[in-house]
């Protein structure tokens, strides 16, 4: 939807920097110690189809602005859809950082950062707003027809498709100007297999930020997309239950990068770390020798990459653990300040609704020395684990994932596919159980964080062997 | 509901012959903790709208937060070129009807209207400095208070049009506090209300007895033992596995596991479990659903049998039968699915303490990680109870860390031995603690 009486977005380009900054403007004049404010104005789309149905297909042209204001020590945060009142929003969020002020024991200061004009450009080839949507519509039925052609005993199918375009704006009364592009395609399937009484589910999950719709033409396409799901509800259905306790095993790349986000990546956020295990660690050996993880924005093409972070600052390469030893935490412009950190463009909010915090990008385990043949020689038995379903960590270490595809090792070869298990362990502890890492190159897994609003986040990492121990196997057996 | 009316009104006018309109407006104020302090305050105001409609069996979404009668008018063209993009559904009948509508005391409170951004600000910097003197080393890690303000129209092509507007109010604390090398796992309480009498005591008094229990790090067991949920843990593992089997479009598509066992005794004869949007202390009680239908109560498991599936207007006309009022409208993406209103749980007679005094060895589960990564359609498990209490001799004796349960919700639901007999109001869960007898308990060596 347009406001009536306002430009359509390809005119206004730098027409909404100005209205942007005369709110700016309100802000400074009221006092404020930092009046931040993004705009978006974008084009949103959601295609659920089940089972060939189509059950959703909303397209939206949402604008909006956020509202982030600095006062007396404290925020103060409001949104708004309607751009003519933007002087109000300000004026509140002023009056709610005053409010809030008086009970701070310490104020909140943000550390210094360079202003920056500038736009960051997406090139793609086929912008998904143009793209028409029988073509999309087209898309999924032959996803829907690839998962149900792969095996009878699939029963049910549904494909969800978003894509968004779109452009965003930071504007800050330090004199940050920023126009930033906007851009996701996204498909997921879930898939339900049945037999006799018997049922099994998976799902698979592709995205881009970096590339339109020839994306899902080249990449996610329907048949990748659509075997991957169909083959890991297969699996499932013809499984063996997993044992229970701990045993030796390999966890491959997609489920390792869940563990590098899960269990190290949050506890390395610095707004989590003071209340986490990672708190006051900083220097301080938490992983056996060898084992390196890094947390990149600046990886072209990955799905957390972005030139800046949504409060302006230029995204980074973060190594979070580096020999063993735990070398830097994510922060944003307040935790950076806090804890005499460098703010590593790490603020990130879901869209102009939420305030931006602290979220990891690309998080990976770095590759390490040992080959193929190595990384399964001795284990009588134990797992390989190759596909999550979804994760969770917590403040003492504790992360829990849940495993969708995975594999016994019996005297160091791969046999039979499990069933539905977790895993699970103390990630301070796990981390010293680390026995290999692969050197083989690894593809980065794409997915959504919810840490009380969504972030696309890419994770990844070389097989790691893990010894017992380790790992607990949450099986039935 | 007028500019409802007028989209339905134009949508009707450019060839759609079935168009629903639902607006949601809300005002949200929240004061937000962060490391012990009142971190920032925030105001969220909009007004959204969901537009969907039918050219013959064809549908088309929209959606906008502009409250015009031109951004409606775009809105329904929107919807209008969706629909004649997308196929055909032979299965589509007809948007619900007119009904009747029944008055739920209690959900609007005029405090919460005139509640400002100082009164939210001291009611959160009063919770921080009572958690701060509850219990040694306890940070308010996060949290807050605020209040919710949210009124919602529906109107239909068929002459559905209902109003109702709600408000709610709550006090949410999210503690941690060191262990030496380490720290505890998060804990949290909450209390949320459609007023503004909160029960600051209660949320502080949960969050600081459950912290100097987690302090006390013990050794537990694996093996097959006792353990007692709470309401936080279990609504969530139900959510993600039950709850999934009972939706009357999984029961359609054969995503259920008891699709075909209406009638049958699924779980232990002292397990009631009742949907009930009607009732006046929950959350999500309203007098009508996200498609105009009235709001009801619906038991899903009587004394061990199951009763009922949930069903929103869809896919009861599909399957012959009538919607239970159980529509949840996604306003963005506009989806409509068959959700939950309040999941009401049987009460027993023992109170929990009582309970734990008799248990030998076992465990208390106060929260879950991973429920979400159950699998629906198999009911299957493999879940960590963090908090988790580890009970020997009737006492509570400290935390375990990584303990792990496993197993099938059908199962689980079967070895449900015991009730507590005082409820927890939580947000869609009205119930008390459970207790499951021979549970798979998997502990980190």
């Amino acid at each position: 939807m347009r406001l009536s009486g306002t430009p359509s977005p390809s005119e206004e380009g730098f027409a909404l920097f100005d209205v942007l900054q005369k709110a700016v403007d309100v802000g400074r004049n009221l006092g404020a110690t930092y009046v931040e404010l993004r705009g978006e104005d974008g084009f949103i789309e959601y295609i659920q189809m089940d089972d060939g149905r189509i059950n959703a297909l909303t397209q939206r042209i949402e604008r909006g602005v956020a509202v982030r204001v600095l006062a007396d020590g404290a925020w103060g945060f409001v949104t708004t859809s309607e751009l003519d009142v933007l002087d109000k929003a300000v004026r509140d969020a002023y009056s709610m950082a005053k409010a809030a002020a008086p009970t701070r024991h310490e104020p909140i200061k943000i550390a210094e950062t360079k202003p920056y004009k500038d736009t960051a450009d997406i090139k793609m080839k086929r912008d998904p707003r143009s793209v028409p949507v029988a073509e999309k519509i087209r898309y999924m039925e032959q996803m829907t027809k690839v998962i149900r052609d792969y095996d009878s005993r699939i029963t049910a199918v549904t494909v969800k498709v978003r894509t968004a375009s779109g452009l965003k704006y930071v504007v800050t009364s330090e004199g940050t100007q920023i126009r930033s592009r906007q851009l996701l395609v996204w498909v997921y399937p879930w898939v339900t297999a049945k037999e006799g009484a018997r049922l099994s589910a998976a799902r698979f999950e592709e995205a881009s930020t970096h590339q339109g719709w020839e994306y899902m033409e080249k990449v996610a396409t329907p048949e990748f997309v659509g075997q991957q799901a169909a083959r890991k509800a297969k699996l499932q259905l013809e499984g063996v239950p997993a044992k229970a306790g701990s045993f030796p095993c390999v966890l491959g790349p997609r489920v390792i990068g869940v563990l590098a986000h899960e269990a190290l990546g949050h506890l390395s956020e610095a707004d989590l770390t003071a209340n986490s295990a990672f708190a006051g660690k900083l220097g301080q050996v938490v992983a056996a020798e060898g084992v390196y993880m890094t947390d990149d924005g600046t990886i072209p093409g990955e799905i957390g990459s972005a030139k800046y972070d949504d409060e302006g600052t230029p995204t980074s390469r973060v190594e979070i653990i580096r020999n063993s030893v735990l070398t830097e935490l994510l922060t944003n412009r307040e935790y950076a300040a806090k804890n005499g950190l460098r703010p590593t463009g790490n603020a990130r909010a879901e869209s102009y609704l939420f305030p931006p915090i602290i979220r990891m990008r690309n998080t990976y385990f770095e590759r390490g020395d040992a080959t193929e043949d190595e990384m399964l020689e001795g284990i009588d038995f134990g797992y390989y684990c190759a596909d999550f379903r979804a994760g969770q960590a917590q403040t003492n270490a504790s992360f829990q994932v849940g495993i969708q595809e995975a594999y016994e090792v019996v005297n160091g070869k791969i046999g039979r596919p499990i069933t539905d298990l977790s895993i699970s362990g103390i990630a301070t502890d796990s981390l010293f159980k680390i026995e290999l890492i692969s050197r083989k190159e690894f593809p980065f897994e794409n997915g959504r964080c919810g840490k009380g609003q969504e972030a696309l986040v890419g994770s990844g990492g070389p097989d790691i062997r893990f010894s017992k121990g380790g790992i607990t196997f949450g099986g039935k057996t | 509901m007028d500019l409802c009316q007028y989209a339905v009104s134009v949508g009707q006018k450019r060839g759609a012959n079935a168009i629903e309109v639902q607006c949601d407006s809300r005002i949200d104020l929240d004061a937000g903790i962060e490391l012990g302090e009142v971190n920032s305050v925030s105001r969220s105001v909009g007004t959204e709208f969901a537009v969907r409609l039918y050219l013959g069996k064809r549908m088309g979404s929209a959606f906008t937060n502009i409250p015009t009668r031109e951004a409606l008018d775009e809105g329904v063209s929107m919807a209008l070129s969706a629909a004649k993009a997308t196929t055909e559904d032979k299965d589509w009948q007809r948007l619900p009807e007119p009904r009747t509508y029944k008055e739920i005391p209690g959900l609007w409170e005029e405090a919460v209207i005139k509640c400002e951004p100082d009164k939210v600000v001291r009611l959160t910097a009063d919770m921080v400095k009572k958690a701060a003197a509850a219990e040694e080393g306890l940070i308010a890690a996060y949290g807050g208070s605020g209040t919710s303000i949210h009124v919602m129209a529906y109107a239909n092509s068929s002459g559905t049009a209902v109003a109702q507007k709600l408000t709610s109010a709550y006090l949410f604390l999210a503690g941690v506090a060191p262990t030496g090398a380490s720290m505890t796992p998060l804990v949290q309480s909450y209390d949320v209300k459609r007023g503004l009498q909160l029960d600051m005591d209660r949320v502080v008094d949960e969050v600081a007895s459950n912290i100097r229990l987690c302090k006390k790090k013990v050794k537990a067991n694996s093996g097959k033992f006792s353990v007692i949920l709470h309401p936080q843990a279990y609504s969530e593992l139900l959510q993600y596995t039950l709850l999934m089997s009972v939706r009357g479009d999984n029961v359609a598509r054969g995503k259920s596991k008891i699709a075909d066992k209406i009638g049958d005794t699924i779980a232990s004869p002292i397990l009631t479990i009742t949907d009930d949007g009607t009732t006046p202390k929950g959350m999500h009680t309203s007098v009508a659903d996200d498609e105009g239908v009235p709001r009801q109560r619906t038991p899903i498991i009587e004394k061990g049998v199951l009763r009922s599936f949930l069903w929103d207007t869809y896919w009861g006309n599909k399957m012959g039968v009538k919607s239970t009022g159980n529509a949840k409208r996604n306003m963005r993406q506009g989806l409509l699915e068959i959700a939950t209103s309040n999941l009401v749980v049987g009460l027993g007679k023992r109170d929990i303490a009582e309970i734990i005094s008799g248990v030998k060895q076992g465990y208390l589960v106060r929260n879950l990680q991973g429920a979400h990564s159950s699998n629906p359609e198999s009911g299957d498990f493999s879940i960590v109870g963090n908090p988790a209490f580890l009970i020997e001799n009737g006492e509570l004796k400290g935390a375990v860390d990584g303990l792990m349960l496993a197993g099938n919700i059908y199962e689980l639901l079967k070895n449900a031995v015991e009730t507590a007999k005082t409820p927890h109001y939580l947000e869609g869960t009205i119930g008390p603690e459970v207790v499951f007898k021979d549970v798979q308990v998997v502990v980190k060596e």
